[in-house]
Formats: structure tokens, sequence, C-alpha cells
């Protein structure tokens, strides 16, 4: 491109950035650079917030190196990463069924989106109370339902063991639907006459699907990917409200304590440097799916 | 013939075992907010309460104003969606089809914004909020809908999907790029943005710390800030929340099945394409 | 509705009386003063109670306006921090023990200097005092007595507790209920801080010395006291474990008639009396060396840059200790005003069930403070947090004390 293109490109871009740059710079970048300040000292977060109070508790790099040498930033970290394991797999592959199913033009397909998107709708509160109920062990529908098959199921929420499947299992159930309808979206993109065209090569339904659909639909895929890892890293309200962070901390992960620290032992310095912790990881792995897409994800056709 | 019956008989077994399972807890919901406060915890769970009551629904419509709260939410809900999807359409926009010189930085950084966790900026931006003087106004939980990287992020991956040549032809033609944005682009990406509008008007909707710290004022109150009252320090009354909580669903789920068109429209169909 | 007006009607005609009796009660300014106060405790169903006396104090007080926020329990205490540091708290709001030391400490809270502290509970005042001055007034009281199902006491043929037990009359009474039924438990009693320190009371123990400077968390005492807490669930098993408690609640077990005795709060009274049907009562707490038990209180404080200080004590104040509030609060049965004369609290005796209501006021001989500092939560979660392990069976309650006691010195400084 020339320079004068570029200089007409960014004249023409102005007026189509200028509300969300202009958002971002007040309610996002503004906070997000404060809270560096932020965590390099060890205001309580009660102390009224402005640069005064900030200067007089500077601490420097201590709150980065006090976390990174306990134990018990790893060891919630290994929860975190746990979580995200057995979480992204389940939601991705359950998504994609669902994406497909309802990508059927078949009668009543209205009624199964609808309900499909239920579990989205639910508040967490009221989804993870149910959860707690259903997985009760002597009393909850899915242990029985397992003892059908002969299975004897533990008591999820409160073994150091299952508390974070329990955790993974109801957070698919309640994200399912989401990215379910994002890939549905992508699916509605793709032009029907590939299909045409490749019917009349007779190829399969099925090698339709790994030949046409799924290249298609590789750029919704990557957003998928790339946004349910920001998320995962940062559940917590299934957490805080079915677990607290129990059975003996084996569900405590990142945000939980980010929380604890900022809001419930009065540290938002320590819960601040936490949270960049944080980012880093998540920027970090992010980078390496934006490189790595190149590889896989095709756009245009 | 055969064949299809059996694939309408396959296809319909499975849609259904999906719906009992992402339903059962939905319905556990329902049957609660009947019980009588008594009838709650009976072993065994009652799955169909013996002796249903509309209590609890009556309970929810007497504690507050609840038209005043459910217009309220309304008005802020619709603002903050139309908001998100203009702006974040807008920039998707200029990122994908204009690519200005520096677009790949700015979208990092866009992108980049979600990854630091709100507990910590929460203090932060309220204080800016305070400074700008919005506390207790209406623009203070609408106006951070112009900034949504969520949204942004999603329409780029869609927008990236529809071919260049589109605009060029348009272009030729002597559009204006609010033109081409308008009559081009947007219809392109009907599905995506009817996904947008609807995530957005229910995290809009059910948001509920951001309201609770910015609308003090009792007539400025939402729907979902009035339900939470509803939880107590000695424990919560579970009939009466899940009862609130299927109320509130209520408008969403409304929503959702107006948006259900623009799924049901093969987006890029033929005309369009050649 | 009827019930409303009823409380509107004796509202009106206390508030004269009190107005005619208000020589100590100066009315704070005579100009119009507009203040705010947020609270959580009438979330949840009493927000009209509170609103009906707040119409009462502005009878009284005319000149005086009070905006009341009434939020949810599970946000408030975020909301009410990033209030307090953003600069724009209420005037004056309610905090809960737990949170009240640490607001206090860092300056966020101003000294009720010239309170009138006549009508109050001796000891529920004092937990709102820091080193001497008072920075808090307890806008209501709960405390702790041990509610037993009789039937299961009749069924095992055993006699009624007592308010002269010890734990070893309690342990035995629940083995004989626990050989009922397999699904039948003596007692529930959460392994929890707040449950601990007072057992450790009880026990002759404490978790700080006397002048809060050193913890004393793994002293005989309070060793005694764990192992006796949970023994019960992994030896003699007359309290559920997590596994059989299968995600019910203590209450829920209890009103499901399979439960003997449970100590909790008097809050329980109205929901035990809704969904119990057998015949319950009360009684004061079980000691061992001593009585303790257990209470519960919020302050209603004032915010350090209010402009509006005289005007924002004098809605607290009267809103704790007034007749005309205290009275309207038991009528509503809401909980308990915290004040020493007991003529008002005897229409809160009349109420059935429990018939031993008098054991509530019994039981206010031996309060126990709770141990405030000002990492009071952090202090909390550490010491449930060991005691849960020992109660999963993973380590002996010597070695989670042991661990609490060193935990709690490298990461918390007492004054």
């Amino acid at each position: 491109m020339s320079k004068k293109k570029k200089q007409q490109a960014l004249i023409r871009s102005v007026p189509f950035m200028l509300p969300s740059f202009v958002g971002m710079i007040i309610f996002s970048l503004l906070p997000i650079v404060i809270s560096i300040f932020i965590s390099l000292t060890d205001w309580n977060g009660l102390d009224k917030l402005n640069l005064n109070t900030l200067s007089q508790h500077f601490v420097g790099l201590e709150n980065y190196i006090n976390i990174l040498t306990t134990s018990e930033f790893w060891k919630v970290l290994g929860h975190t990463l746990y979580y995200i394991v057995l979480y992204i797999p389940l939601v991705f592959l359950a998504s994609l069924g669902i994406a497909v199913i309802l990508n059927k033009n078949m009668k009543g397909i209205t009624a199964f989106r609808v309900m499909y998107y239920i579990p989205v709708l639910t508040s967490w509160v009221a989804a993870s109370l149910i959860w707690k109920w259903v997985l009760s062990p002597q009393y909850g529908i899915f242990n029985q339902l397992l003892s059908y098959i002969g299975v004897r199921g533990p008591s999820w929420l409160t073994s150091e063991v299952w508390a974070m499947p329990a955790i993974v299992l109801a957070s698919v159930w309640k994200d399912m639907g989401f990215f379910g309808l994002f890939l549905l979206s992508g699916l509605k993109m793709i032009d029907t006459t590939y299909y045409e065209a490749a019917r009349v090569d007779g190829a399969g339904k099925i090698r339709q699907f790994f030949s046409i659909t799924l290249p298609l639909l590789t750029p919704s895929i990557f957003f998928c990917m790339i946004m349910s890892l920001i998320n995962a890293f940062q559940l917590f309200p299934q957490v805080m409200i079915m677990t607290e962070g129990g059975p003996n901390g084996a569900t405590q992960v990142m945000v939980e304590r980010i929380y604890t620290y900022g809001f419930k032992y009065f540290k938002m310095g320590y819960a601040s440097a936490y949270s960049w912790l944080l980012f880093v990881i998540i920027f970090v792995l992010t980078v390496i799916q934006m490189k790595g897409q190149k590889g896989w994800v095709h756009y245009e056709s | 013939m055969n064949r299809k019956v059996w694939q309408n008989v396959r296809f319909y077994t499975v849609a259904c075992l999906i719906s009992v399972i992402v339903m059962i807890p939905f319905f556990w919901m329902v049957s609660t907010s009947l019980k009588s406060k008594g009838a709650l915890m009976a072993l065994p769970i009652e799955w169909i309460p013996a002796e249903p009551t509309l209590d609890a629904y009556e309970k929810v419509f007497s504690r507050f104003p609840f038209l005043r709260a459910m217009l309220n939410s309304l008005f802020i809900t619709f603002s903050y969606t139309f908001i998100t999807v203009l702006s974040a359409s807008m920039a998707a926009f200029a990122f994908t089809k204009i690519r200005f010189p520096g677009a790949g930085a700015v979208l990092n950084i866009y992108l980049a914004s979600m990854m630091i966790p709100t507990q910590v900026t929460l203090i932060p931006l309220f204080v800016i909020m305070n400074r700008l003087g919005l506390i207790n106004t209406y623009p203070s939980v609408i106006l951070p809908a112009m900034f949504r990287a969520f949204g942004i992020f999603m329409l780029v991956q869609q927008m990236r999907s529809i071919p260049d040549d589109f605009i060029e032809a348009a272009r030729i033609d002597g559009a204006s790029m609010f033109r081409i944005f308008r009559t081009v682009v947007l219809p392109l990406c009907g599905s995506s943005i009817a996904t947008l509008t609807i995530t957005t008007f229910m995290e809009s909707w059910n948001d509920y710390l951001w309201p609770l710290l910015m609308l003090t004022d009792k007539n400025k109150m939402t729907l979902t800030l009035a339900l939470n009252s509803l939880n107590g320090q000695y424990g919560t009354e579970y009939n009466v929340l899940m009862a609130g909580s299927l109320i509130s669903m209520i408008p969403i789920v409304i929503v959702y099945i107006c948006a259900q068109k623009h799924f049901r429209q093969g987006v890029m169909a033929g005309g369009v394409k050649s | 509705m009827k019930e409303m007006k009823q409380w509107k009607a004796m509202a009106a005609g206390t508030a004269m009386a009190a107005v005619l009796a208000a020589g100590t009660m100066t009315a704070a300014a005579e100009e119009e003063v507009t203040i705010t106060y947020a609270n959580f405790n009438a979330s949840g169903g009493q927000e009209e109670t509170l609103e009906a006396m707040y119409e009462a104090f502005h009878e009284e007080y005319p000149n005086i306006t009070v905006e009341i926020e009434t939020i949810g329990f599970d946000d408030y205490f975020t909301q009410m921090q990033t209030r307090v540091a953003g600069g724009t708290a209420p005037d004056c709001y309610e905090l809960n023990i737990e949170n009240f030391a640490a607001y206090a400490n860092k300056g966020a809270l101003a000294p009720l200097d010239d309170l009138d502290a006549s009508g109050y509970n001796e000891t529920a005042l004092s937990a709102f005092n820091v080193d001497g001055t008072q920075y808090g007034v307890p806008g209501n009281f709960s405390n702790v007595v041990l509610i037993y199902n009789k039937d299961l006491f009749d069924q095992a043929g055993i006699d009624y507790p007592t308010d002269e037990w010890t734990w070893e009359d309690a342990l035995s009474a629940a083995e004989a209920i626990r050989a009922l039924d397999e699904n039948t438990y003596g007692i529930y009693q959460p392994v929890t801080f707040n449950e601990f320190f007072k057992v450790a009371a009880q026990f002759g123990g404490s978790i700080l010395n006397e002048d809060k400077t050193e913890f004393t968390i793994n002293s005989e005492e309070n060793v005694a006291a764990a192992e006796m807490m949970i023994s019960k669930i992994t030896d003699s098993n007359v309290q559920p474990n997590d596994e059989q408690m299968s995600g019910m609640g203590d209450w829920d077990l209890f009103q499901s008639g399979r439960l003997g005795m449970i100590p909790t709060g008097i809050w329980a009274f109205s929901t035990f009396a809704e969904g119990c049907d057998f015949e319950w009562d009360i009684c004061v707490e079980p000691g061992q060396t001593q009585k303790a038990t257990h209470f519960f209180s919020n302050a209603l404080v004032v915010n350090a840059d209010t402009e509006k200080k005289e005007a924002a004590q004098c809605w607290i104040n009267w809103l704790a200790s007034s007749e005309t509030a205290a009275k309207m609060r038991i009528d509503a049965g809401w909980d308990l005003p915290a004040i020493s004369n007991e003529e008002v609290l005897s229409s809160y005796l009349e109420m059935t069930p429990p018939q031993n209501r008098q054991a509530v006021f019994d039981s206010l001989d031996y309060l126990e403070v709770a141990p405030v500092i000002e990492d009071y939560a952090l202090m909390s979660d550490i010491i449930t947090g060991k005691l849960a392990e020992a109660a999963s069976g993973k380590i002996t309650p010597q070695e989670a004390l042991d661990a609490a006691q060193s935990e709690c010195e490298a990461q918390i400084t007492l004054q």
C-alpha cells in the first residue's frame, strides 16, 4: 500500500473506530493501567483510591515476588489448568454436536433451538443450586442414573477428586448452548453450493463434513477456542456458589483467589499482582493460538 | 422413503435426548418455584410438587415495584444492546474491510483487554465514573457498551469470511463506506449479529454488580437488582428465588425467539454471490 | 397487610411517648438534613419493617430524612468496599462482625463520640469498641441455643437436654439417638472457625491471648475442643460427614426429623415453626469446663467522611436502641434488638414454639465475643481450612491446630 492509500484508509476508518476506541480508553484501558500501579502497592482496597494513596503504599515488585514464591499460586494455577484441560475439549465437542443438529431443516427445530439455549439463559445462581441437587450423592438424579448401569457414583462436590470434574460438568452444560449457537451461525454462513457440488462428485455425508463443513467452520472454531480459553481461565461464579473453593481447597482457582484477596482479606495490591500474572499466562497462550491459526484456519473460500 | 423415515426417527431421538438433559434442571426450577416453603426440602425429592402453589410468585410481585424495575431493565438493556451491536459492527468493519494501518495492533490491544479479570478493575472504574459525574445516571450502565471486545472480536471473525470482491465491486459503483457497511456487510452478517444481540441482551439483563454500584436510586433499580434483594443474611427462600429467576428469564427468551428468524435464513443466499 | 397497620399504629403511639420522655435524646440539629443508609439485614423479607421503623423515626425527628438502600447479602461487601474506596460511601451503613474491624482499623469509620450507650447490651456494644473507641452500635442481635427434636428423645427413651448439660451428656444422648436408625443422627455442628472459637471457650481455651498480641490456637484446651468436634464425626459418627449429608443443609436435616440436636441461631425459630411436623424445644448450649454461647450482631456505623455525622449517628442510635424500634423488630419476628431493657423483650417470650424461650435470655449470661482482629476473614479461613482437613481424617486435630497456628503467625501481624 502506498503512503497516500494508507492515509486514506486511516481517515476512512476514523468514524467507524471512534465509538469503540473512546470506550476502550475510558472504560477499559484506563482502569487496567491503574490496576498495574495498584499491583505495585500494598493498598488495602478501602483507603480512598488516588495517586497520593498509591504512592504512599508503593512496595515495588514485592507482591509479585511473594506470589511467585508461595506454593499456593502454583497449586491454584494447577487447578485452573486442570479445569481447562477437561472443560475445553468437552464443551467444544458438545457445542459442535448441538450446532450440527440445530442446522438441520427439520420440523420443530425452533423448539429445539430454544430448549438448547435455556441453560445459557439460566443464571449461575439458579444453575449451581440445581446442580448441587442433581449431583447430591444420595438423593441426586445423577448418581441414581449411574446406579442403573451398576456404577456407584462418588460424592461429587464434597470429594477432593470429583469436585472439579463436577464443576466442569455443570460448566459444559451451561456453556454448550452458547458456543453451539455461535458455531451454528458459522454453519449458516457456509454456501450450500459447495454441498451440491460435493454431492455431484458422489461424496458421502461424512466426507462432506470433514472436507467442507469442518474447514469452512474453522474461523468460528478458532473464535470459540480463543474465547473459551480466556473465559475458562477466569472461571468464578460457579466455583463461588458450588464449592467456595472447597473441599480442602481442591477447587481454588485464579479469579476465586483474586476476589478473596481483594475483597475479603483487603489485599488489593496483592490481588492486582495476581491478576497481572494471570494476564501474562492468558496472553502468552493466546499469542500461541494466534500464531498457530495460520496453519489451520481458512478465511474466505 | 423408508430411509427418510429412519433418518427422521434417528434425528428426533437424539434431539429429544439432549433436550431432556438440558431441560431437567430447568424443570427442577419450575417445580421448586411452585412449592410452598415447607415442601422445599421434602425427602425423597418431589419432582412434581404434591400441593403446587403460586405463593412464591405472589411474593416476588409484592416485594418491590415490579413494573418500574421491569421498565428500567428494558430501557437499559435495549440501549446497551443497540450501542454494543452498532459500535462492535462498525469497528469490525474497519478492522477487516478498511484495514487501516495499525489495525492488527489495535485489535490485539482490544483482545488483550479481556484478559484482565474485572474484579481488579472494579474500583478504578468506579473512581473514573465518579470523576465523570455519572454515578446514579443511566449512562453509567449504558455507555460501557461502546467497547465490548468480545463482540468486536466475534464480528471480526465473521466479517473476515466475506470476500473483498463484494466491497471492491461496491466501491467501483461509487458507494460510500457507510453505504457499503449498511447495505452489503451488515446483511451478510445477519446470523452473527443475531448471536451478538442475544448474548449482549442477556448479559446486560442479568448484570448485577455494576448496576448495584452505579444505581443507588431506588427509582432506577433494575429487575436483577430487585430480585437480588431477595437473598438475606440468614438464608434464601429458594422457591421465591426460582420464581424470580423464571420471571426474569421471560424477556430474554422472547428476544431469543425473535432473533431465530435470522438463523433460519441461509445467509449467503445464492442471490448475493455468483 | 393487617400486621403492617398494627405496626404503624403502635409506632405512632410509642413515638409520641418517646418524644415526651426524650429529655436526653436531643434532636440532632434543627435544620433539614437528608442522610443515606445502606443495609443488608432487611433484605430477604424485612424491607417493610425497616420502612415502618423509619416512618416512626421521621415523626420523632422530622428534620432528618433517611434514604434507605437495602441490598442483598451476597454482594453487599463488595459494593460497600468499592464505594468506600471510591469516596462515595453512604453516610451510615451496616457491617457484619467479620468486616467491622477491618473498616474501623483502616480509618473508614467515624468514632461515635457522645454516644448515649446506656440502653445497650454491654457485651454486644463492646464487640464494636476498638482500643477504647466506639466505632459502631449493635444494630441487631442473635444468639445460639441448642435446639432439639423432642420426638427423637422420646423414641430413644432418654431425658431432654437441660441448661446444665456438658458435652459428655450431649454426646451420650446423641449416641442413643444415632442408634435409632441408620439415617438418623444425634447432632450437627459445623466444623468451622465460627463454631470452633466458641467450643474452645467452652473448654476454657481461646484463639488469642488476653491482649490480642499472640495466637494461642494450638493450646491444650483448644485441641481438646477440636478433638470433641471432630471425633463425633469420624469416630462415633453421631454427626453425619459430608458424604452422609449428601449436599443437604443442616436445617433441612433437622426439619426432616432425622436429627436429634442442633446448636444454631435463634433466627431458625420461624423456619422451624413452619417446617417441622414434630415437637421441638430449646435450651442453653452444652458447655464443658464453662458455659459459652455464641452471639451475632451487625454493627451500624457512620462513614468517616460524612458531613452529616450528627444526624447519621442519631438515626443509627435510634434504630439500634430506641424502644419503638426494638418493639417493632420483635413484633415483626425479625431478630432481637441488642438492648438491655428486658421488659421490652418480654413480648418475645410469649411467642411459641419453642416453649422454653427463656433459654434465649439465659444464654445471654455466657456470651462469648468473637476474637475480632483486623485480618479476621483471613484467620477464619485458615482455621476453618485446617479443621476441615482434620474432619476429613487426613490429619489429626492436634496437627491441624499446629498448622493453623504457624500459618496465622506467618500471615497475620497482630497489633
